[in-house]
C-alpha cells in the first residue's frame, strides 16, 4: 500500500485547459487520500516536460504516480520509459484520461469537471495497490520453420540457410518440388522443369543448414515470434535415408501393386515405391496402408491370387501371416527397417513460413463434363504426368488404349470466374492451357487442338507473346465459348462428343479423342487445419489471408508467420519463388541475431495452492500457455508464451488465476470509485 | 472455571441446519460434555430473557443458521454477537443468504400476494395480509416485521467464522468445534472448509476433457445421467469449478450435480458471476445465433448460476421488481 502519491497534471497546451478547470482539479486531487502533492504542467510528453517529471519524481521520491493526460495509447509508454530511467518503477503509475474521455468529448464544463474528478479518483484509489513490476528478456530464435517444400519453400529455405540461418524444411510428401517437379515443361519459355528445379531441390537437400524432414507434418505451435516451439510429427517411412542408394531392388519383388496417387492414380505402384522415376530425395517409403506387414487390407487380394493361381500357396501363406520380408530381403543395403516408428519432433523457431501449395478443384462436381466417367478427360495435373518424362507413358502423349489422340480439346474456367464454384480466375490455366497445345502440336504434329475459352488472361511481359505464337500453329482452334463450364461431354463409342455453345457460330458439336480440363486453383485440404495450429486468418476462399493485399502480402495476422505461393492464392512460379524470397527476406529483418526479445511483463498466474484443476482455462488461451501439470493436477502458465490478455483470469471460477496490473482490488478499486 | 457457554439460533432457515448437529451422532454427547449450551430453541427450553441476563461476551460461541429477514430474526442475532465471544455463520443461509435468499428475485408484496392470496391453495377473500400489531380484546398482538430483502448474518451483524454447505457436514462442524475448544482457529473472518473448488476432490475430474465443449445443456430430469463423467462434459451445469471444497461430494455420489451451497472461494467475489463467466468459456461454438440458442436453452439461469448466493453477491438482490 502505498502513502505518498504524487498526481501530474497536463493541460496539452490548451487541449484539455479550453475546457477543464486545471487548478480546480489540481486541488481536488491535492484533497484525495494518500495524495502528497499535485503539480500541473503545459506540456508533460514534451522533452522539457519529461525532464521537468524526471527531475520533479527525483525531487518529491513519491512512491506511487498518478499522470491525468492524454490517452495512454498516445502517451503511457512515453511516461513509462521517463519513469523507467530514473528507476521510478513504471509499473507503479497510473494515467488518467482526461483529454480524448474528458475534455475533447463533454462540452459542458461542469459535467467535465465531475468526470475528470471521477477518474483521478479511481486512479488514484487503484495506483495505492498497484505492485512494482520487472521486465524479463529472452533471446531471440532466429530458426525457421517452413512448412512445404515446393518451389516457395525451398527458395525461402534456400535465401535463409545461405544467410547462415537455420531451417526446418517439413515436407509432408516422401519427396520435395511440389507439384513443378512433376511436370514437363514450364511456360512461357519451355523450359524442362525438372532440370530447372533439380539444381535447387539438391542444394536443399545437402544444406547443411537446412533439416529436411519429409513425410512430416506440423502438429502444435505455440510460442510467438522469436519464440515458436514445434511439434512435427514424422510417420515411419521405414528406410534408412543414410543407407539406401535409390538402386530401386526392392520394388520387384514386393507382391503388392496399387494405383499410384501421387501419380494422380494414372499409373500403378508397390507398397515400397518412389512416387515416380527422378522424385528426390530418392528414398522409397513403405505405404503401410497396403503393405502387407502392416495392413490386411490387401489379404483378400492375394487370397484371390492364390485361388488363380498366380501366387504359390507358400508365398500365400507368409502373406496370410503378415511375415513378408520380400523387400529387405532384396535390399543390398540392408536399409529396411521394419521397426522404425512413428515419432514426435520438437523444433525451436523464431518464425514460420507456410507454403503449402494448392490443389485442383475437383471437376466431378460438375456432371456434364463427364470426369471420373469418362476415361479420357482428364486435369490438366493428370495431363502434365501424361506430357512428363517421368509420368506414367514415359512423355508419350498417349490415351489408356496406348493410341495417340487424334484430337484433343483443353476447356478453360472449369469452376473458375464463376459465382456457382470459385468466382477468382486462377490467372495460369490460359498460360499452361496455350503449352497443353504447344506440347501437343510437338508430340502429335497431325493432331487436332481445341481451345474452348471464354476470355484470355495472358498478362506480363513475355506471356502475350506467347499466345501470338502458339496462335500460329496450324491445327489449333479457338472456340470462344460464355461459360466453359457449361460444356457438356459424352461418350460417343470409343470417342467423346463435346457439346458447346460458339460465341461466332452458335451451337457447336465436336469429336474429340481426349479433353483436358482447367479447373480453379483451390486451397490445399489441409489448409484450415494449418490455420487451426497457427492461428492465422484465411481468407473467404480459404487461402491463407495476406496481411495487406498491396503493403503485405506475405505477411499474416500473427507477427512472425508469413504465406509464400500458392498457399495465399492462385500464382505462377515465378511469383511463387518471388514469394518465397520475400518471406525470407521478411524473416531476415524481423529476426536478428543477438537481438533480445522483450517478454509481456503484465501476465497472469496461476496460484496452485488455489487451483482445483478443472481445466477451464485450458483450452480458452490463445496463446496455448496454459498446459494440465498432470502430476499435481493443477494448470501451470508458461510465462515466456503468456501476452496478459486476462481470458483465463476472467473464466477461472475458482478465482486460482489472477492478472499482474489488473488484480480484482484494483479494478474494484478503480470501479468503485468511478461509480462513486 | 466452568463449561464455555454455547448457544444454537436459527433465522431463516429450514431447520438442516439443526439437523445437521444432531448428525454428529455419538460425537454429540463429546460436545454436549465439553460445553454448557444455554440457547438452543429447537431442542431446549430457554427464553430470551435468560440470554438477556448474560453478561457481554459471557456466551463462548453462537452458532447461528439461517439467513436475516424479519426483525426479530436481526435482534437476535444482534443480542447474541453482544454476550458472544464468537460468532459463528453456520450453513449456507447464515454464511450466503441460501435458498430463502431467492426471495431478492422479488419483493415482500410479490411474496405476500401469493402466499396469502394468489396460491392456488389459499382462500382469501377478505384479503387479510400479516401485520406486524393487531389489536385484539386481550390486548395487541405483534408479529415481527418482514423485510423486503433477505440479509446474509454478516450483513446484520459482525460474523467471526463461517461453516459453509446446506447443511454443513458432520466432519467440518467436528473440526470447527475442536477448533473453537482448543483456540486454534484461523484468521477472523474465514470460512471453515478447504480453499479450492469442488473439482480438486470430484472423482469425475479424471474424465473431464481438457477441452470441456457443451453443445446443448441439459436438465437432469431429461437424460440418464453417467454417474461417472464430469457432469459439465455431459451438459448438465455443475457448479463445482465454481464452489469451494469440504461437502464431501455427497450430491456427487448421489449423482447430483452440484449446486453450489459452499459457495465461492475466499478469491471470488460472486460465485454466480464467475459460473457465468466459465460455462460461457466451454460453450462449443462461435456462432452468434447458436450461442443465444444454447444459453437460452438455461432454464431460470439466475437461479441457478444463484442458487445459494444472491444475497452475498454483488448483485444482492434484484432492482424494479
Amino acid at each position: 500500500m502505498s502513502g505518498r502519491i504524487g498526481v501530474y497534471i497536463c493541460s496539452c497546451g490548451t487541449n484539455i485547459s479550453d475546457n477543464l478547470n486545471i487548478d480546480g482539479l489540481a486541488e481536488f486531487s491535492a484533497g484525495l487520500d494518500n495524495v502528497s502533492y499535485v503539480k500541473v504542467h503545459k506540456l508533460l510528453c514534451s522533452e522539457e516536460g519529461k525532464n521537468f517529471l524526471s527531475d520533479d519524481v527525483l525531487k518529491e521520491s513519491p512512491d506511487r504516480i498518478v499522470i491525468a493526460s492524454c490517452s495512454p495509447r498516445e502517451h503511457e509508454k512515453t511516461f513509462r520509459n521517463t519513469l523507467q530511467k530514473i528507476r521510478f518503477n513504471p509499473y507503479l503509475f497510473q494515467m488518467v484520461n482526461i483529454r480524448e474521455q474528458v475534455a475533447w468529448p463533454t462540452p459542458d464544463k461542469s459535467e467535465a469537471a465531475e468526470k475528470a474528478k471521477a477518474y483521478l479518483r479511481a486512479a488514484v484509489k487503484r495506483v495505492a495497490f498497484q505492485e512494482p513490476l520487472e521486465k524479463k528478456e529472452i533471446d531471440c530464435n532466429t530458426d525457421v520453420l517452413i512448412i512445404g517444400a515446393g518451389p516457395a519453400g525451398m527458395e525461402a529455405a534456400l535465401l535463409l540457410a545461405k544467410a547462415g540461418r537455420k531451417v526446418y524444411l517439413v515436407e509432408k510428401n516422401s519427396f520435395i518440388g511440389g507439384r513443378v517437379a512433376r511436370y514437363e515443361d514450364v511456360f512461357p519459355k519451355m523450359e524442362c522443369a525438372t532440370c530447372m528445379l533439380e539444381p535447387m531441390m539438391d542444394e536443399v537437400m545437402h544444406h547443411e543448414n537446412i533439416e529436411l524432414l519429409t513425410c512430416s507434418d506440423v502438429q502444435d505451435v505455440i510460442g510467438f515470434l522469436g519464440n515458436f516451439v514445434v511439434k512435427i510429427r514424422k510417420r515411419a517411412a521405414y528406410v534408412s535415408k543414410d543407407k539406401c542408394l535409390g538402386c530401386g531392388a526392392c520394388y520387384e519383388p514386393c507382391p503388392v501393386t496399387v494405383k499410384n496417387e501421387l501419380d494422380y492414380n494414372l499409373s500403378n505402384r508397390k507398397a515400397i515405391y518412389i512416387p515416380y522415376t527422378g522424385a528426390l530425395p530418392n528414398v522409397p517409403v513403405i505405404d503401410e496402408a497396403h503393405c502387407l506387414r502392416f495392413s490386411s487390407k490387401d489379404l483378400d487380394i492375394c487370397r484371390e491370387a492364390f485361388e488363380l493361381g498366380l501366387i504359390t500357396k507358400e508365398e500365400y501363406e507368409m502373406f496370410r501371416k503378415k511375415d513378408c520380408t520380400a523387400c529387405k530381403e532384396a535390399c543390398p543395403f540392408e536399409a529396411i527397417n521394419y521397426d522404425e516408428r512413428e515419432e514426435i519432433l520438437e523444433r525451436k523457431a523464431g518464425g514460420i513460413i507456410v507454403a503449402t501449395g494448392f490443389e485442383l478443384f475437383d471437376p466431378s462436381a460438375v456432371p456434364k463434363l463427364g470426369y471420373g466417367k469418362i476415361p479420357e478427360v482428364y486435369t490438366s495435373l493428370e495431363f502434365e504426368r501424361i506430357l512428363s518424362q517421368t509420368g506414367p507413358t514415359g512423355g508419350n502423349l498417349l490415351m489408356k488404349n496406348s493410341k495417340g489422340p487424334e484430337s484433343v480439346a483443353i476447356i478453360h474456367c472449369v469452376g473458375s470466374r464463376d459465382k456457382k464454384y470459385y468466382d477468382y480466375c486462377s490467372g495460369i490455366c490460359c498460360l499452361y492451357a496455350l503449352k497443353f497445345a504447344h506440347m501437343v502440336g510437338k508430340k502429335l504434329p497431325s493432331a487436332n487442338v481445341y481451345e474452348i475459352y471464354a476470355d484470355w488472361c495472358v498478362p506480363g511481359k513475355d506471356n502475350q507473346a506467347f499466345l501470338d505464337s502458339v496462335k500460329q500453329g496450324e491445327n489449333i482452334q479457338f472456340i470462344r465459348t460464355p461459360l466453359p463450364v457449361d460444356v457438356e461431354l459424352n461418350q460417343d463409342a470409343d470417342r467423346i462428343k463435346l457439346s458447346c455453345i460458339d460465341v461466332s457460330t452458335g451451337k457447336r458439336e465436336l469429336i474429340v479423342d481426349m479433353v483436358i480440363l482447367c479447373p480453379a486453383m483451390v486451397p490445399a485440404k489441409n489448409s484450415r487445419m494449418i490455420s487451426e495450429i497457427l492461428s492465422i486468418s484465411n481468407s473467404k476462399e480459404g487461402f491463407f489471408a495476406e496481411g495487406h493485399t498491396k503493403l503485405a502480402p506475405v505477411s499474416t495476422n500473427i507477427e512472425g508467420i508469413f504465406i509464400a505461393g500458392c498457399a495465399q492464392g492462385p500464382k505462377d512460379i515465378q511469383n511463387t519463388i518471388a514469394q518465397g524470397a520475400a518471406s525470407a527476406g521478411q524473416i531476415l529483418s524481423a529476426l536478428v541475431p543477438g537481438r533480445r526479445l522483450e517478454l509481456e511483463v503484465t501476465t497472469a498466474e496461476i496460484d496452485k495452492d488455489a487451483c482445483s484443476g478443472c481445466m477451464i482455462c485450458i483450452s480458452l488461451c490463445p496463446y496455448k500457455a496454459i498446459t494440465l501439470d498432470r502430476e499435481n493436477k493443477v494448470a501451470v502458465i508458461n510465462e515466456v508464451l503468456c501476452k496478459g490478455c486476462g481470458t483465463c483470469v476472467a473464466a477461472c471460477p475458482s478465482g486460482a488465476a489472477t492478472s499482474k496490473h489488473f488484480t480484482e482490488q484494483q479494478i474494484f478499486a478503480e470501479i468503485e470509485e468511478v461509480l462513486k | 472455571m466452568g463449561k464455555p457457554k454455547v448457544a444454537f439460533y436459527w433465522c431463516a432457515s429450514c431447520g438442516g441446519c439443526e439437523e445437521a448437529f444432531v448428525d454428529l451422532a455419538e460425537d454429540i454427547l463429546k460436545v454436549i460434555e465439553a460445553v454448557d449450551i444455554v440457547l438452543w430453541p429447537v431442542a431446549l427450553d430457554f427464553k430470551i430473557k435468560d440470554i438477556e441476563k448474560l453478561h457481554d461476551a459471557e456466551i463462548a460461541v453462537s452458532f447461528i443458521n439461517g439467513a436475516v429477514r424479519t426483525d426479530e430474526q436481526e435482534d437476535i442475532s444482534k443480542l447474541l454477537r453482544k454476550k458472544s465471544g464468537l460468532i459463528v455463520a453456520f450453513g449456507s443461509c447464515a454464511h450466503l443468504g441460501g435458498i430463502p435468499g431467492l426471495a431478492n428475485f422479488v419483493n415482500r408484496d410479490k411474496i405476500f400476494d401469493w402466499v396469502y392470496k394468489n396460491a392456488p391453495s389459499v382462500v382469501n377473500n377478505n384479503g387479510v395480509f400479516p401485520q406486524k400489531k393487531t389489536g385484539v380484546i386481550e390486548g395487541d398482538l405483534t408479529l415481527p416485521e418482514f423485510y423486503d430483502t433477505v440479509y446474509t448474518l454478516d450483513q446484520v451483524i459482525d460474523v467471526d467464522y463461517y461453516i459453509p454447505g446446506c447443511a454443513p457436514p458432520p466432519d467440518l462442524i467436528l473440526k470447527a468445534i475442536e477448533a473453537i475448544l482448543s483456540g486454534t482457529l484461523p484468521e477472523k473472518g474465514t470460512v471453515l472448509a478447504p480453499d479450492r473448488a469442488l473439482c480438486e476432490t470430484c472423482k469425475r475430474r479424471e474424465t473431464k476433457p481438457e477441452k470441456a465443449a457443451i453443445k446443448e445443456i441439459k436438465r437432469v430430469h431429461q437424460v440418464m445421467l453417467d454417474p461417472e463423467r464430469c457432469f459439465l462434459d455431459q451438459g448438465i451445469i455443475c457448479l463445482g469449478p465454481a464452489t469451494r471444497d469440504g461437502c464431501g461430494e455427497r450430491c456427487i455420489n448421489a449423482n447430483m450435480p452440484c449446486r453450489g451451497c459452499f459457495g465461492p472461494t475466499s478469491r471470488v467475489v460472486d460465485q454466480g458471476a464467475k459460473f457465468l463467466s466459465a460455462l460461457a468459456s466451454i460453450i462449443d461454438t462461435n456462432d452468434e445465433a447458436e450461442i443465444r440458442k444454447i444459453t437460452n436453452s438455461i432454464v431460470d439461469p439466475a437461479g441457478i448460476f444463484y442458487y445459494y448466493s444472491l444475497p452475498a453477491s454483488m448483485l444482492r438482490r434484484k432492482l424494479n421488481v
